[in-house]
């Protein structure tokens, strides 16, 4: 092996790498459309905008919450809530007809230093020190995003950049501090902290969060989410009547607890706290609908006056009253959308089965000749603009290091009626249509495979495949409905009520129902989202770095952290081994579990859902929120695996190297991985991809170990070897997963999806037995296979991948990266839906596909600026390219990319 | 307040769209926040422009007493959707 080469020439020498890329020219995507002339104003205003923070939501947020200090929590919080939906400042923009936002800004958000404050004070600041110490920070260090499209990765200008990603107006940032310092000691984040040190174990979690074996603490990073919304009650009744609906109740409820001496008396309150957000969010509608009508009057061009009536019309309607028309429900479910999201941090607030719960409106509208499909399309993609411009504001580990910028506002289409027939519709071909015509991040689509669907529906979804844009995701319907049962038949789920399944986050499999919408007389059962977030629990835990931990006694070598206890095992069989990693996850899942427990139990104490309650099913019906379990379904709290692929081909080649063949022993093989193979480390290098890593000049001592440690059997081939570990894994996974219980003494369970944390905790690990070095990518997904090492085909990966069963995880994550000519024409659309088919028959839960030309990407990261709307699927979502941070950019290109299927 | 000290987020006719720029309703072009505003600037409610805004600091935060309950504020903040407005 000669020194100073890069690895992909130094193993495609020894004939073991996949192919070199070749230089001739790039395949162009083979369908790609346009959006209406007013869409694309509008969205290449977005190309062109920078996520954009301001203080105003705190700002009276904090002010009111300060006033009622003694005030029974609820009801302080819907107080502070209304305040604060009652000042924002509305902005409409011209051309617009579905309108509103998070903030007055077109892409904006806002911190929520209640939850967490630490992070908003400036890095020399103790606060910041502080949450170093904590291990809070550390994800923010080995966290990047990219320096394109509207990230403002850098301060200019009046324009100061925060966590990363955010600018902010230089006039705003004494007023940031000041307002992050008055929650100093009382936000989630800082209560959670001085009761989770409780935990016996608490310096482990310490110590694990510090070397990035878990990502971040969900109590208070992004306490809801991952979930599907409900937007059934404002649909039904309208907000007037529900405010009538929360008096009537409270005047049955006061001062009876109704038979539960616990809880029983809080009904009260919760009815108060809905009646109060309700008004607030009236009044923010209405002064959206104040703000039209001034512009309606100072407008002199004529359409765009008369578009700023139709506006106030609209909104001065929804305020108080069920939709009438198919635009008016339309912009209920998006005004409510961003409502929920500006009531907590969330990212994954799925708006469910939207082609479904919007039907009753489109059918009646279409049936009367009050719209046509064109109309509907045109406003199906302004939504898409609409949702794109959605940013979540925390900290650079969360925004940049999990979710790439991205929020999952994942939009589910097929699927099954409550009666078991196919749910697919025409409505729901324009939301397929909509995502070719008008490309954007979101919401981003995921079909419901069933057997049921047709033909013409799948078809439909094959040729968005086809754009390149990387939706819709393909998820075993079925698949989903058996988890569920498993999962929700404790708290009464049936098949019939499974069967209203939607996916919520980027593929999280999610408790949902049937409520009946009646419209002008004529009845629907529409699905919605039922159950608690699953963005809460343990998120997620770097299995490889776990593995490395084994091997060196419970050290981290890059921190000099003695993380876990040392093991002090001679670990002489593969089985001594397997069973010391089982141990140190344990302990890991332990106090993890227990800590955010404790964060999740401060959430709810005072910074309860109030919005989001009191939209799903069944918190109106039981008079209590979330936090005192009002949901209809309560188990949603999971344990997340990051880089499972990693550890079971390092597993495979550990058992065949180390203990079979006895060709190297532990410690030598250690001694490897802690000298990284020889080779530099993937920050000295600037690439987080393998294809890129340099060997150390003069240091040829660790070459044939690496050699057969690249060479030992790899995941994806259909090799017994190594799927019979993959196997063990996870059936051991999902059962342990389960013996946790979460803060409403219910049992865990798996979620395995990566998001972008295989990146930043790819970052944080040494080289793997694998052949992976130091500091790069893991594979993404939890099925996918490691770039390069999947030789055998399609089928073969899908025979790896499908040798435990999928229904005993919330999810699993396969992501496949096909030349476009590969599939090209209606040949090829039929081989691709074959494909999915086959993967869904076999009982795989999850896949989707990136149909692109590696070359594009390759140019594409030379010059971003020639691809300000280029989109990828990056773990379970679509995101643009310029905006994804170099790690996920670099493991993206490296994936195997299939030239046939 | 002097108009040329201002700047186009203090004008009512500007749509922001981030924290750099935004449309100016005028002439329906996109412009620099931080640029020289022009004649037909429009006051932007503002807690500065309030008489209720009081006892200002170097970080132009000072005391609200235009609500029920007095409080901190600052300058910048946007005053159209507040009850307590009352323009200098």
């Amino acid at each position: 092996m000669r020194n100073g080469e890069k690895i992909m020439e130094i193993l495609s020498q020894k004939g073991l790498s996949g192919k070199m890329q070749g230089s001739e020219g790039m395949t162009e995507r083979e369908i790609k459309k346009q959006p209406k002339e007013r869409t694309k104003f509008l969205r290449d205003i977005y190309y062109d905008t920078l996520s954009t923070a301001n203080t105003e939501f705190p700002y009276w947020y904090t002010r009111r919450w300060n006033e009622l200090d003694g005030e029974i929590p609820v009801i302080r919080r819907a107080e502070a809530l209304k305040c604060a939906f009652s000042h924002l400042t509305p902005t409409i923009y011209p051309r617009e007809k579905l309108v509103m936002q998070k903030t007055n800004y077109y892409r904006g958000s806002f911190p929520m230093p209640w939850l967490s404050e630490g992070f908003f004070v400036a890095k020399e600041d103790e606060l910041y020190q502080d949450a170093l110490n904590r291990g809070s920070a550390s994800a923010d260090e080995l966290s990047k995003f990219g320096s394109g499209g509207g990230n403002v990765t850098q301060s200019f200008g009046k324009v100061v950049s925060i966590a990363g990603k955010f600018g902010m107006r230089q006039e705003e940032i004494p007023v940031l501090t000041k307002l992050s310092r008055e929650w100093v000691g009382r936000s989630v984040e800082d209560l959670g902290h001085k009761y989770e040190q409780m935990v016996p174990d608490y310096p482990i979690k310490e110590n694990i969060m510090k070397t990035l074996i878990c990502m971040f603490d969900s109590g208070y990073t992004l306490p809801q989410g991952r979930e599907v919304i409900n937007y059934y009650y404002p649909l039904q009744y309208g907000f007037d009547k529900i405010i009538e609906m929360a008096e009537e109740c409270k005047r049955a409820v006061a001062g009876n607890a109704g038979g539960d001496g616990l809880i029983g008396m809080d009904r009260l309150y919760f009815y108060e706290a809905v009646k109060i957000v309700v008004e607030g969010l009236q009044n923010w509608i209405l002064n959206y609908a104040k703000e039209a009508q001034r512009l309606a009057g100072i407008t002199e061009d004529e359409q765009q006056k008369r578009e700023y009536e139709e506006i106030a019309e609209c909104l001065h309607w929804i305020a108080h009253h069920q939709p009438r028309t198919f635009r008016e429900a339309l912009q209920m479910i998006y005004t409510l959308h961003i409502a929920v999201l500006n009531e907590d941090a969330i990212s994954g607030l799925s708006p469910g089965r939207v082609g479904q719960v919007l039907y009753p409106w489109f059918e009646q509208d279409m049936e009367a000749g009050r719209i046509t499909e064109d109309e509907v399309l045109e406003l199906l993609e302004l939504y898409r603009v609409k949702m794109t411009c959605i940013d979540c504001f925390a900290s650079t580990g969360v925004v940049g290091g999990v979710l790439s910028g991205n929020t999952f506002n994942n939009l589910s289409l097929g699927g099954l009626t409550w009666e078991g027939n196919s749910a697919a519709n025409p409505l729901e071909m324009l939301i397929l249509e909509a995502g070719m015509t008008c490309e954007s991040t979101q919401p981003t689509l995921s079909i419901l495979y069933d057997e049921k669907l047709p033909e013409e529906f799948l078809l439909k979804g094959i040729e968005c495949n086809k754009t390149g844009v990387g939706y819709p995701a393909w998820m075993n319907n079925q698949i989903g409905i058996q988890f569920l049962l498993d999962q929700y038949g404790g708290e009464g789920m049936d098949v019939r009520e499974a069967r209203a399944v939607a996916i919520g986050g980027c593929l999280e499999t999610s408790p949902c129902c049937w409520k009946e919408l009646t419209l002008n007389g004529r009845k629907y059962q529409i699905p919605g989202g039922a159950g608690q977030p699953t963005s809460v629990g343990v998120h997620f835990i770097a299995n490889p770095k776990i593995l490395e931990l084994v091997l060196t006694n419970g050290k981290d070598y890059r921190t000099n952290i003695q993380v876990y206890p040392p093991h002090n095992k001679k670990l002489e069989t593969y089985e001594e081994l397997w069973e010391t990693f089982q141990g140190y996850y344990i302990l890991t899942c332990d106090c993890l579990t227990k800590t955010n427990n404790i964060q999740h139990d401060i959430w709810r104490k005072n910074n309860m859902s109030i919005v989001n309650s009191f939209l799903k099913p069944d918190c109106l019906d039981k008079g209590q929120h979330i936090g005192n379990m009002g949901y209809r379904y309560n188990a949603t709290y999971n344990i997340e695996s990051c880089g499972t692929i990693n550890m079971v081909n390092s597993l495979a080649a550990i058992k065949k190297l180390v203990y079979e063949e006895k060709k190297y022993t532990l410690e030598e093989l250690t001694e490897a991985l802690l000298n990284n193979f020889g080779f530099k480390n993937a920050e000295e290098t600037g690439s987080y991809s393998m294809k890129d890593q340099i060997k150390l000049e003069n240091v040829t001592k660790y070459d044939d170990i690496y050699n057969d440690c690249v060479k030992a059997p790899k995941y994806g081939n259909a090799d017994p070897y190594v799927d019979e570990i993959l196997k063990i894994y996870e059936d051991w996974f999902c059962e342990m997963t389960r013996t946790f219980e979460s803060l409403y003494g219910k049992k865990m369970y798996p979620c395995q999806i990566s998001v972008s944390t295989h990146g930043a905790q790819g970052r944080a690990t040494l080289a793997s037995a694998d052949g992976r070095l130091a500091g790069t990518t893991y594979a993404d997904g939890s099925m996918s296979a490691y770039p390069g090492t999947d030789k055998n085909g399609p089928y073969a990966l899908f025979h790896s991948a499908t040798v435990w069963d999928h229904a005993k995880s919330q999810n699993s994550q396969m992501n496949m990266k096909i030349h476009p000519s590969a599939v090209s024409g209606k040949e090829g659309s039929k081989k691709l839906l074959d494909l999915t088919r086959a993967y869904m028959r076999k009982g795989g839960f999850h896949i989707q596909y990136n149909i692109v030309d590696s070359k594009v990407l390759k140019d594409a990261q030379q010059k971003p600026e020639n691809y300000r709307d280029l989109m990828v699927r990056v773990a379970g979502f679509t995101q643009y390219w310029c905006e994804i941070g170099r790690p996920i950019q670099d493991e993206v290109i490296a994936r195997t990319e299939y030239e046939g299927v | 307040m002097e108009k040329m000290n201002g700047k186009h987020d203090d004008c009512r006719n500007f749509a922001p769209v981030d924290a750099a720029k935004g449309i100016c309703r005028k002439t329906n072009t996109m412009i620099f926040t931080d640029t020289d505003v022009c004649d037909a600037m429009e006051m932007m409610p503002k807690c500065k422009n309030c008489s209720n805004f009081q006892g200002v600091d170097k970080d132009n935060i000072g005391t609200c007493v235009g609500l029920k309950k007095h409080g901190w504020t600052y300058g910048e903040l946007i005053a159209v959707t507040c009850e307590g407005y009352r323009q200098v």
